[in-house]
């Protein structure tokens, strides 16, 4: 080859090659502009655009700026937006012209590394999906069985007619179109009227939410009528979320807060790692690279795998502690135990029973710890709070009581029972005892009581030899973390995905109950949410319409009581109320894990008729959903109708009847927020900067998700879409015919949201920001008072509340000031449906376990399964992100990871190729033998192993689709994932509370095949 | 294509022995220097603040238009064991602009040089690709660029600082690692913490003076790492091992 090369530079000399377009600057770019570096003076280069929309890179969805070559509909270049906190620290005031947001990134004054605002290394590469050569732009229709790869392009106007009206699509028998599907009126099922009406048979699974996500509910919610919407959390961070919001007391929503690592002190990390996951993925990176140099940030990262978090040149600030996967809350209740031994608990605050006492005693919070739970064994109520009712403290009809008015009791200073509520001062934190109620003696503990048994129920030795960290390091990270007072935190998220997730997440945000560092300078912040754009808003309301359905039923993944069933009744007449068919989920969310499983494979607790996948991809996603659902997916007497919105053909889409393709990225609108971890309110906008590569419908609208559904609605007769479906706040209507009749009115509510509605866009902002582009649309859409407060937030990448608003002296300027629970009454008195036995109300450590609490490693025995296999995340590649080459040429693959002792012993070397064995299926990849991955463990790292997305080619209109070797490179831990042995039929194993799917500590056995 | 450096060591000399150009005249090189002697263009990586994240990367990859598979830049790295405690290491890695370049020297026909404000270029209208001074460099931040077929490196993004901007890289590092500026001007940021900070250079011992200075450099990372990359391999790295 060299020789080659020689004589063709023989023959031409200089530029052998093709002679790029610079002498000295090659190909780079033209700079999107210049500043004087003298007088700050900026000019505009002609053709690009700069403006600042939202990175779909990852579930962080920064806001950054983009440049846009005008002339070939390109965008260049992605980097950070400095209005915004998630890509800038400290970032700009708000009312900043655009133009001096310009120059603050330059040279000028070196104002530019100062006010340096970011992309990460996906946020910079990610752009290549725009135009991947694997891009959807028609929809599409099979063609031949489900997955065949074979696909032919059709109209918008057939794929809308053939999904509503339905009939024999495939030459395979009728299929029910949605039109015949919308019945809200007949019962799915007579004899389980919770069930709800057909329509429910209709579902969609959706990804993060984009910005769009009110739009698509809006569909199907409130339009359509389905109660079966859910989202990717179950198989995301479910467990960490659940576990928060058994301490937030809200199971639904989830609530968590994240450590303040500007101002905190020591941090503590378990089962993530700042700068190499979580979210907020970058902010965390940039403040964690930031704060433990030039701050006062130290922090620990607890992980069986080693990541860039621990920065060796750093030392003593950052440090890694090895764990055994799932063992997590052994560590947490060894930590706690020795916090009770050792009198290193908050006391201060624990025992303030309610907010204005806390507040009294200089607290930020309170929290449940003194609140009394009814432990006498056998009474009606046990596991139950006492309430001011029992203790005849207040008198309420029968309807009333245990409500929400019906207080907690306490045992206050002198000793005697009270409610909490008028409580006025400390109460007792341990008490253990009998009190006199209205009816008789009762036995009682205090929350904080509970806690301490559930902690002290093992040594901090044996939590040591559980989780396989020494019990100094136990003993010396509880020390650590109770010596910093309010400027420390704990913080988890994608490591408590292990079959014990759930009271592992429980454990940890309880420690910092332990410490009330919530709502303080450098403890726990809650983050102030968003400016909302879809609700009920100052302009507009988006959040109902004349003829909104209010959606009613029992979601299929069942997150509500057993008890609450006709099949518990009918269980319970028949003398066996347990165990129920499969588990039941009330203390989660709705799952996507269950849609997949009980839902498509057993029809439990019924059957779907039509499935819509947006933008995701569970069977890629959820370990072991490949070999639950894949042959269920492809059998259209299982499930008759299968619709993907994406575009691109995934793992999951390969399965559809039809696929309608989305818009990508910087091609679509939406509204969307931080997901935590930001002190400050903020809404990140998202705009069209380039036209959608996609189809145009005849008169001119590209074909995406918001066209189809509009269309789709409209030919259905369905409300809250067409002419006249939005009114405006003096109750004019307004139509929803296009995509921006729907965001911009959305910026409407946002410009008008508090004391005053935003100044006007000045004709600069508008010039220097890319907003001309759509200002037609703005102008035609909004009211003539309307579309220049618009730009002004779209011109600054959205709505952002100034800096000096995330704190208030030394506390948390956006609080959260509902109690802490400690002791979750409603976790504690629901029962596992497969067993009938109740959950503990505390935090405790249960090994990882199975549906109905058969212990994992009591089927798969370790002498059979001697390893764990864990999922780690990379900085670069994630489910979608593989497509971008640029990030596949510098991380092409995802070699095992596996500790050096364990390589030794079984002969294996760097470069080896080995094989992979779970239960649950096989997987052949290349070893990394690392010091960074604790013993017994093999880490697998998320992303790869993709068998579509382009790894293998379909056919559309007879012809062939690129195929790409390296989008299929290396391994996918999630077709490892391994079934529930304890339920019926098809599964995949979850948490058994939360529902979430299990990746982390999946028995595993590793051989050599062949030398590097 | 093999395009490792190893193979450029036959065929440079080749191509080099048959070019017909004529060496650039003194006066014509000076013509060509451009910059503003006024400034001397320098960096300071801060390693305590990198992230590990690739951004600079990927910026420097997006901005610079680099050949698929190539890399001007980089953050190496490592794991590394000592003391039964293990910990990451990540070297950002790109042309260290040398005060006394031992590249440009070495080139034949005067394509690569030193501006007046100290950026090291390479005028791709003269380099005749012969690997000289890909050979020459001692950091291993040359390659040959596979579409030109012309030395290619790190130039500080010099069209974005003749701009008035600040290079890709730095401009998007995350974790402020990346320090850019004067070291002429003594109120600069560079030149302030190359004044109070425990600053190192790759291979000192080579002489060339990098103007790519070091907070937190190991000794044992100054020079050739023999440690095992972990936690990322680009897909040249087999062809290039010196890339990581």
């Amino acid at each position: 080859a060299g020789f080659a090369h020689t004589g063709r530079t023989m023959v031409k000399g200089a530029w052998a090659g093709e002679h790029p377009r610079d002498r000295i600057s090659g190909n780079a770019l033209s700079p999107e502009f210049t500043v004087d570096p003298k007088t700050g003076e900026l000019a505009p280069t002609p053709g690009q655009i700069v403006a600042n929309v939202t990175c779909q890179g990852c579930t962080t969805l920064c806001s950054v700026r983009v440049r846009v070559d005008a002339e070939t509909n390109t965008v260049l270049r992605a980097v950070g937006n400095p209005y915004s906190p998630l890509s800038t620290d400290p970032f700009l005031p708000y009312e900043t012209p655009v133009r001096d947001s310009l120059t603050s990134l330059s040279r000028f004054e070196e104002k530019g590394l100062k006010g340096r605002s970011t992309a990460c290394g996906r946020g910079n590469a990610v752009l290549q999906m725009i135009t991947s050569p694997m891009r959807i732009t028609s929809p599409l229709k099979r063609v031949g069985p489900r997955g065949s790869g074979e696909w032919q392009k059709i109209s918008l106007e057939q794929l809308v007619a053939e999904i509503a009206e339905g009939g024999d699509l495939f030459g395979e028998g009728p299929v029910e179109g949605l039109r015949a599907l919308r019945d809200l009126e007949t019962p799915i099922d007579p004899a389980a009227p919770e069930f709800g009406p057909k329509a429910n048979q209709v579902g969609l699974i959706a990804p993060v939410n984009d910005g769009r996500d009110a739009f698509v509910r809006r569909f199907f919610n409130l339009a359509y009528g389905t109660i079966n919407y859910v989202g990717h959390g179950s198989y995301c961070g479910g467990a960490y979320r659940s576990g928060s919001g058994a301490v937030f007391g809200d199971f639904k929503k989830m609530p968590h807060a994240k450590p303040d690592m500007q101002n905190a002190e020591f941090v503590l990390f378990i089962g993530t790692a700042p700068s190499n996951a979580g979210n907020p993925f970058k902010r965390q990176a940039a403040l964690a690279g930031k704060y433990r140099t030039d701050g006062e940030l130290n922090y620990v990262v607890v992980d069986p795998v080693l990541t860039n978090a621990d920065n060796r040149a750093t030392p003593g600030r950052t440090n890694w502690v090895p764990i055994r996967p799932g063992t997590d809350g052994a560590l947490v209740m060894g930590m706690m135990g020795w916090m009770f031994d050792n009198g290193r608990i908050d006391t201060n605050y624990l025992a303030q029973p309610n907010g204005k006492v806390a507040e009294a005693a200089g607290e930020a919070g309170w929290c449940n710890a003194t609140h009394l739970v009814i432990v006498e064994k056998g009474h009606p109520r046990e596991g139950r709070m006492l309430r001011a009712s029992d203790m005849g403290f207040v008198a309420l009809e029968e309807k009333d009581r245990y409500g929400d008015g019906d207080a907690f009791v306490v045992i206050d200073a002198s000793g005697a029972p009270a409610a909490h509520d008028v409580a006025g001062g400390a109460a007792a934190l341990f008490h253990d005892g009998v009190v006199q109620t209205s009816v008789g003696p009762v036995a009682v503990k205090t929350s904080l009581a509970l806690l301490r048994e559930a902690a002290k129920a093992r040594s901090i030795e044996d939590y040591s030899a559980i989780c396989g960290v020494p019990v100094e390091v136990i003993a010396g990270l509880a020390e650590e973390f109770t010596s910093h007072g309010k400027k420390a935190a704990a913080n988890t998220h994608g490591g408590m995905m292990a079959g014990n997730g759930f009271y592992n997440a429980f454990s940890v945000v309880t420690l910092n109950t332990l410490v009330g560092n919530l709502n303080w300078k450098g403890g726990t912040i809650f983050g102030n949410g968003r400016f909302p754009d879809s609700g009920e808003g100052p302009r507009y309301n988006l959040a109902s319409f004349e003829g909104a359905v209010k959606p009613s039923g029992l979601p299929v993944s069942r997150p509500i009581p057993y008890e609450k069933s006709s099949e518990f009744k009918a269980r319970k007449a028949a003398g066996k109320a347990y165990p129920a068919s499969q588990p039941w989920y009330p203390n989660a969310p709705q799952l996507t894990t269950e849609y997949m499983t009980s839902a498509l494979g057993e029809g439990y607790p019924y059957r779907l008729k039509a499935l819509f996948f947006w933008n995701s991809n569970p069977v890629y996603g959820i370990p072991g959903m490949g070999l639950a659902s894949v042959e269920k997916l492809k059998d259209p007497k299982v499930l008759p109708l299968v619709v993907s919105i994406d575009p691109f053909i995934n793992e999951t889409s390969a399965f559809a009847d039809y696929i309608v393709p989305d818009t990508v990225m910087y091609e679509s609108w939406g509204w969307t927020s931080a997901w935590g971890g930001v002190p400050t309110k903020l809404t990140s906008a998202r705009w069209p900067v380039v036209d959608p590569r996609n189809d145009k419908t005849p008169d001119g609208e590209p074909v995406q998700m918001e066209t189809f559904l509009i269309r789709l609605a409209k030919t259905l007769g369905l409300p809250g879409f067409g002419a006249g479906a939005i009114p405006d706040v003096d109750g004019n209507l307004h139509p929803l015919e296009k995509p921006e009749d729907w965001y911009l009115r959305g910026g409407a509510n946002i410009a008008w949201l508090g004391k005053k509605p935003l100044p006007d866009a000045s004709d600069d902002d508008i010039a220097l920001s890319g907003i001309e582009r759509i200002l037609p649309r703005l102008k035609a859409t909004l009211k003539e008072e309307e579309w220049r407060k618009v730009a002004f937030v779209l011109a600054r990448g959205g709505r952002f509340e100034n800096q000096s608003g995330g704190f208030v002296e030394d506390k948390a300027g956006h609080t959260f000031d509902k109690g802490l629970l400690v002791y979750n009454e409603a976790l504690a008195t629901s029962r596992n449906a497969m067993t009938g036995k109740r959950w503990t109300g505390t935090a405790t450590f249960t090994p990882p376990a199975f549906a109905d609490g058969t212990e994992m490693r009591s089927v798969h025995k370790a002498e059979d399964w001697p390893f764990e296999l864990v999922s780690s995340k990379s900085v670069l590649i994630s489910s979608l992100t593989i497509l971008a080459t640029r990030l596949r040429h510098l991380h092409p693959s995802n070699p095992v990871g596996l500790n050096v002792e364990d390589a030794a012993r079984l002969g294996i070397s760097t470069g080896d190729h080995i094989r992979l064995t779970t239960p649950g299926g096989a997987a052949e990849g290349v070893a990394i033998v690392r010091h960074g991955v604790m013993p017994g463990v093999i880490a697998v790292e998320h992303g790869f192993g993709h068998k579509e997305l382009g790894a293998r080619a379909h056919t559309i209109d007879g012809e062939r689709q690129p195929e790409i070797a390296g989008i299929g490179a290396g391994v996918n831990l999630n077709d490892l994932g391994i079934a529930d042995p304890t339920r019926k039929g098809v599964s995949v194993w979850l948490d058994p509370v939360a529902g979430s799917a299990v990746r982390q500590g999946l028995p595993a056995r590793v051989e050599k095949l062949a030398s590097a | 294509m093999d395009r490792s450096r190893r193979n450029f060591l036959g065929l440079g000399a080749a191509a080099v022995g048959t070019a017909t150009l004529q060496p650039a005249t003194v006066e014509a090189r000076e013509a060509r220097h451009g910059g503003d002697a006024a400034h001397r263009w320098a960096m300071v990586v801060d390693l305590r603040k990198c992230v590990g994240c690739q951004a600079c990367t990927m910026a420097c990859i997006m901005e610079n238009r680099v050949p698929e598979d190539s890399f001007r830049t980089i953050v190496s790295t490592y794991e590394v064991a000592e003391n039964g405690k293990s910990a990451t290491y990540m070297l950002p890695r790109l042309c260290n602009h040398c005060e006394n370049p031992p590249c440009t020297p070495v080139c034949p026909t005067g394509a690569t040089y030193q501006r007046q404000d100290g950026i090291v270029v390479v005028d791709n209208s003269v380099c005749v690709g012969c690997g000289y001074c890909v050979q020459a460099c001692p950091y291993d931040a040359r390659f040959i660029n596979h579409e030109t077929l012309t030395a290619d490196k790190c130039n500080f993004c010099v069209h974005r600082v003749d701009a008035g901007l600040l290079p890709a890289c730095v401009e998007t590092c995350v974790g402020g690692a990346r320090i850019f500026g004067d070291l002429n001007d003594p109120e600069s940021t560079v030149s302030k913490l190359v004044a109070s900070e425990d600053v190192k250079v790759l291979k000192p011992g080579e002489g060339t003076d990098p103007r790519v200075f070091y907070i937190g450099l190991e000794a044992e990372f100054q020079g050739r790492v023999d440690g095992t990359p972990t936690l990322w391999r680009p897909s040249r790295a087999k062809a290039e091992p010196s890339l990581v």
